[in-house]
Parts: structure tokens; C-alpha cells; sequence
């Protein structure tokens, strides 16, 4: 697959800051990935997505995106990204449609007009779509103060949809809404993203939208620590298991060492790790009538957790 | 090469129009429009004229208009730019930012923008004028209004230059009254400066907007009996510092603006 962000090196030192927020930090997104980037606050998150977005300078390293060099080519870069920041950044004073028409004009992609009907049928065409797919049409001629944070997430959606970008960069984008609106914005993003086949960009930190992550790279302090599969994260940082119980507590006990699992007794039952065997292939081998059975899948949040607690451990060491 | 000065032009005319609309759908610009003039020209004009207006040589009202005329097309395009900080902090900027065009594309737009909304507020002034039955000049008026596009560029270098120094609102808010207020009174805009001596001359002398002023009223009351009463320069002098001031203020403005996006 064809790497779409390119970054070597990434470092970023801050005027007043006597630390690096970003430290050395290389990592690649390939065309059409669903790319999360993730971190605990001051990690170096939103520093490294304003880099990449062309409003923050860096201090050193290189960074191509869609085959443009974010230094020598930025309007090329700028042309090819689209993005939702974690603040909405649109104007208020204006209606929805009116703060699409400027963005299409800033990005060259239709004449401005000063009027929605004198604008081509083509751009009223893929407004109507999109607002539509979002379901935002009902509200496109009323003003933006009217409108609830999840419609001007939508409208946002919409907005960096307009000129077909490679690379859509989603800021923590539902921070501040509810979860009604959080789910149907994902829906909506799922949607567009296999209708567009765009690459996703996601900083956010709720770790439950990341698992749908094709990979995951996490962040902190201003370094890279992890980069992988969601499955590949748990599985290196959270070992599996399930709780299974039986009357006969002995004869399971005797079972599960001649199988040489490693498990742990509990009042609740046994702990049986299975980071080889899957839970069915124990459970096929074992004899003695359950009681219980659970099967433990670890999140990517306690993945998370997990390590970046224990960086937290080994600097405080 | 073509379709890129399209584009940027097209981005301009987009940035300009976004100013335009946000001014014309607001009710506060419309009120402003004629309480601004109601009160310097109705109140503060008519009161100077009564009691301090007569054997001047010119008619005192009308002088003021013309000033009136600078000072709102200043003003507002000053505010305009300065609009701009606003947008920072309401991260408005950092969707015209991300966006394939130039810096110097965004700035003209916002000059551009906010000069039109300037010109809307003189129709308020033009009403109160009309009211107070101040002559207006004839085609006197028609010359000083087609010199509004260099007055509105002299002061949308000066609104840049205020916008790349300042970062914050509450700044702006500190920093517009020290900037807008001196100029108003030491540029000769609504009161004659021929005569000031000392420090108020030499404030006088060093603040744009008194080039602007002066080249105004050249143009209002040229071949009028009045003109070496009221017009300090020459006109070439005051083009020649307002083109030096433009130049200086709003390539300086635009480099400090950008940069202050940018390099945090």
C-alpha cells in the first residue's frame, strides 16, 4: 500500500517552553487508512496535527504528504488535506451554506458568487449530497448560532468534503459532544470514508473510537511508543484471558496443568491466560463439566492505560 | 500560472465578500452607521460651529463632513482588519489558514472586505448630512468619494500592522481606542491642525492618518476659495507618504501576521 504521510524526525520546540513538545518523531500513513493517533494530554497531539496541517512551523525533520513536501510544497499539501479541527472553526455569523461557499473559493474549486443559486449546479449538487448524507440539508440557510455542536460538526464534515481530500485530519472531533451525537458522527465518518476512500487522520481521547483504527500510534511526552493494529497493541501490552469455574474445582485444576496453561486460582474460578491457544481450543480439551465461562477481551483503553501508565512508572523511577 | 492568480483573486473576492455579508447583516453597524454621525457632526460639529464656527472663511459643518468622510472609512476598515484577532481567537483563522492560497491573498480580502463595509457606514453619514442640511458638495463629494479606495488601503496597512503586533482581543480592544482617537483629533480630520504648535504638531505631522485627511480635503475643495485655509500639504507629498506608510505598514503587518500563526 502507498505511504500518503511520510514523517522523519519531527521535532518541535515551542518559543517559550524550555522542554520539546515533539521529540525526534517518525511514523507513515498509508493511502486509506483509518490512522489514530493518540496520547494523554500534552503528549504532543494537536502540535504534531498542526504541523501536518501547515499551520504550525516545525523546528526541524521532513514530513511529505500525498507525495508533497510539507516545506517546499504547502499549497499542494493544504490542496490534498482536509480538516476538522478540535475547536469548530467556522463562522458564526454566516449561514452553513455561506461558510461552505467560502471554503470552496479559498480552495479554488468553484468562482464565488454571492448568492447560493447563482453558484454552479455542480457545487449545488455536491452541497445537497453531502449535507443530505449528514443530515444537515433542512438547515443549510440558517444561521450557525442556531445550530447545536453536533450540527456543526456535520456542517464541518461537510465542509471538508468539498474538494475530495486524500487525507481527512480529525482533531479530537467529537470533544464536547453528547454520546448520540458522537455515535452518529462515526457513522457518518464510516460512511463517507468508504464511499470516498479517504485516509483518517484521528487524534482523540476516547480510546473506543480508535478501535475501529486500522493501526494505532501512540504518543507521549513527544515520543513515539507504540505503532500497530489495535489487536497487536493489546496483545503486546494486555495479556488475555477467561475466568472459567467447575463443581469439581480439583480435576479442572489438574487439567489445566497437565495442558501447561498458566493460570491463576481465584475465588471467583481460574484465570487461564491464553495468548497461544485460542479460548475455544482449551475449551474443547477440557474434560471436566464448567460452571462458568468468561471470556476476556482487553480493550484498547486499557492498552492505553497500561502503558502509558507504565511510562509514567519508569519516569518517575 | 493563469489558474493560479484565478484562484488567488477568487480567494480574495471570497474573503472580501465574507466581510461584506457578516457587515451587511449586522443591525450594530447599521446603528452605528448614524449614531457616529449624529453625535460628531449633529452634536459635537453643529455645537463647535455655533460657538466657534463663524469668520473661519469656510463653512465649518461642511469641513467636518469631509472629515467625517476620512474618519469613517478609516475607522471601520481599521476595525475591520482588526477583526482578524478575533478570528484567531475564535479559530476562525485557522480555516483560512489551511487553505492553498497566500498570505497576501487573505489580507487583500480582508482590506478589500472591510473597505466596503466602511463604505456602507457613510450612508449613514450622508443621511444625518442631508438632515442637518450640510451641503454636500455636488461633484466635490463624488471626487472625495472615489479617492475612498486609497483612503480604505492607508488604513487596512495600518489595521494589519496592528494585527500582526497584537495576538490577543483584549489587546485589540485596549490598543484600537489609543490608535483611533489620537488620529481622529491630531489628523485634522474633525478639527483644524494649521495652528498647532509644539508636540500636538509634531503628533500631527508623524501620524498617517493627517496625510490621508489632507489629501481628502485637497481633493473636496480643489479650485475652492477656502483650499489654503484648510489644506496643509501638497497633495503629491501626501500620496507620496501614504504610498511609504501603505507599503512599510502592510508588508511588515503581513510578514508579523503570518509569522505569528506559524512560528509559536
Amino acid at each position: 500500500m502507498e505511504t500518503i504521510i511520510q514523517v522523519e524526525n519531527l521535532v518541535k520546540q515551542y518559543r517559550k517552553a524550555k522542554e520539546p513538545a515533539v521529540r525526534g518523531v517518525s511514523f507513515d500513513v498509508r493511502a486509506g487508512e483509518f490512522f489514530a493517533f493518540l496520547g494523554p494530554n500534552g503528549a504532543g497531539k494537536t502540535t504534531t496535527i498542526s504541523i501536518l496541517t501547515t499551520t504550525l512551523a516545525k523546528t526541524s525533520g521532513t514530513i511529505t504528504i500525498a507525495g508533497y513536501d510539507l516545506d517546499k510544497q504547502p499549497k499542494q499539501v493544504r490542496r490534498n488535506i482536509g480538516i476538522i479541527f478540535q475547536n469548530p472553526s467556522l463562522d458564526l455569523e454566516l449561514t452553513a451554506e455561506e461558510n461552505i461557499r467560502l471554503h470552496v473559493s479559498l480552495y479554488g474549486l468553484y468562482p464565488y458568487r454571492p448568492m447560493y443559486r447563482l453558484m454552479p449546479a455542480d457545487y449545488r449538487k455536491r452541497v445537497a449530497d453531502l449535507a443530505e448524507m449528514v443530515g444537515i440539508q433542512d438547515h443549510l440557510f440558517k444561521k450557525l448560532k442556531k445550530f447545536s455542536g453536533g450540527m456543526k460538526r456535520k456542517l464541518e464534515i461537510v465542509r471538508s468534503l468539498m474538494h475530495r481530500p486524500k487525507v481527512l485530519f480529525l482533531d479530537e472531533p467529537t470533544s464536547g459532544l453528547d454520546a448520540v451525537s458522537r455515535r452518529s458522527l462515526w457513522e457518518y465518518l464510516k460512511k463517507i470514508r468508504d464511499e470516498e476512500n479517504m485516509t483518517i487522520f484521528l487524534t482523540t481521547h476516547y480510546l473506543d473510537e480508535a478501535e475501529g483504527a486500522d493501526r494505532v500510534c501512540i504518543i507521549n511526552q513527544g515520543r513515539i511508543e507504540m505503532v500497530g493494529a489495535p489487536h497487536e497493541l493489546k496483545q503486546q501490552l494486555i495479556s488475555r484471558y477467561m475466568l472459567i469455574d467447575a463443581a469439581d474445582r480439583d480435576r479442572l485444576r489438574q487439567e489445566l496443568e497437565a495442558m501447561q496453561l498458566r493460570f491463576a486460582e481465584t475465588d471467583n474460578g481460574f484465570q487461564v491466560r491464553y495468548d497461544g491457544p485460542t479460548p475455544q481450543a482449551i475449551i474443547a480439551q477440557l474434560q471436566t463439566p464448567l460452571s462458568k465461562l468468561e471470556v476476556y477481551d482487553p480493550t484498547l483503553e486499557e492498552a492505553y492505560i497500561r502503558l502509558v501508565t507504565r511510562q509514567e512508572g519508569g519516569m518517575g523511577a | 500560472m493563469k489558474s493560479s492568480v484565478f484562484h488567488e483573486i477568487n480567494a480574495v473576492v471570497a474573503i472580501a465578500a465574507r466581510d461584506i455579508t457578516r457587515s451587511l447583516k449586522s443591525i450594530q453597524s447599521l446603528v452605528i452607521s448614524l449614531i457616529f454621525p449624529l453625535i460628531f457632526v449633529g452634536l459635537m460639529g453643529e455645537t463647535m460651529n455655533q460657538n466657534m464656527g463663524q469668520g473661519l472663511g469656510f463653512n465649518f459643518l461642511q469641513y467636518m463632513l469631509v472629515g467625517m468622510v476620512v474618519n469613517t472609512l478609516y475607522q471601520v476598515t481599521i476595525a475591520g482588519i482588526s477583526n482578524l484577532v478575533e478570528d484567531r481567537q475564535n479559530d476562525f483563522t485557522q480555516e483560512i489558514f489551511v487553505a492553498p492560497i497566500s498570505r497576501y491573498a487573505i489580507i487583500l480580502g480582508k482590506i478589500i472586505g472591510s473597505s466596503f463595509s466602511s463604505l456602507f457606514q457613510l450612508v449613514g453619514l450622508v443621511a444625518i448630512a442631508l438632515i442637518l442640511n450640510i451641503p454636500l458638495g455636488g461633484w466635490d463629494f463624488v471626487r472625495l468619494l472615489l479617492l475612498s479606495p486609497a483612503i480604505c488601503l492607508s488604513a487596512g496597512a495600518l489595521g494589519i500592522l496592528l494585527v500582526g503586533f497584537v495576538q490577543d482581543q483584549r489587546t485589540a480592544q485596549i490598543l484600537m481606542p489609543l490608535v483611533i482617537f489620537p488620529q481622529m483629533f491630531l489628523s485634522g480630520a474633525l478639527i483644524p491642525v494649521n495652528h498647532s504648535t509644539g508636540i500636538l504638531n509634531f503628533l500631527s505631522h508623524i501620524i498617517p492618518m493627517t496625510y490621508v485627511v489632507d489629501l481628502a480635503k485637497a481633493v473636496f475643495y480643489w479650485r475652492d476659495p477656502a483650499y489654503d485655509k484648510i489644506v496643509m500639504h501638497s497633495p503629491m507629498l501626501d500620496v507620496w507618504v501614504m504610498a511609504g506608510f501603505f507599503f512599510v505598514f502592510s508588508i511588515l503587518g503581513t510578514v508579523l501576521f503570518a509569522r505569528a500563526e506559524r512560528n509559536r
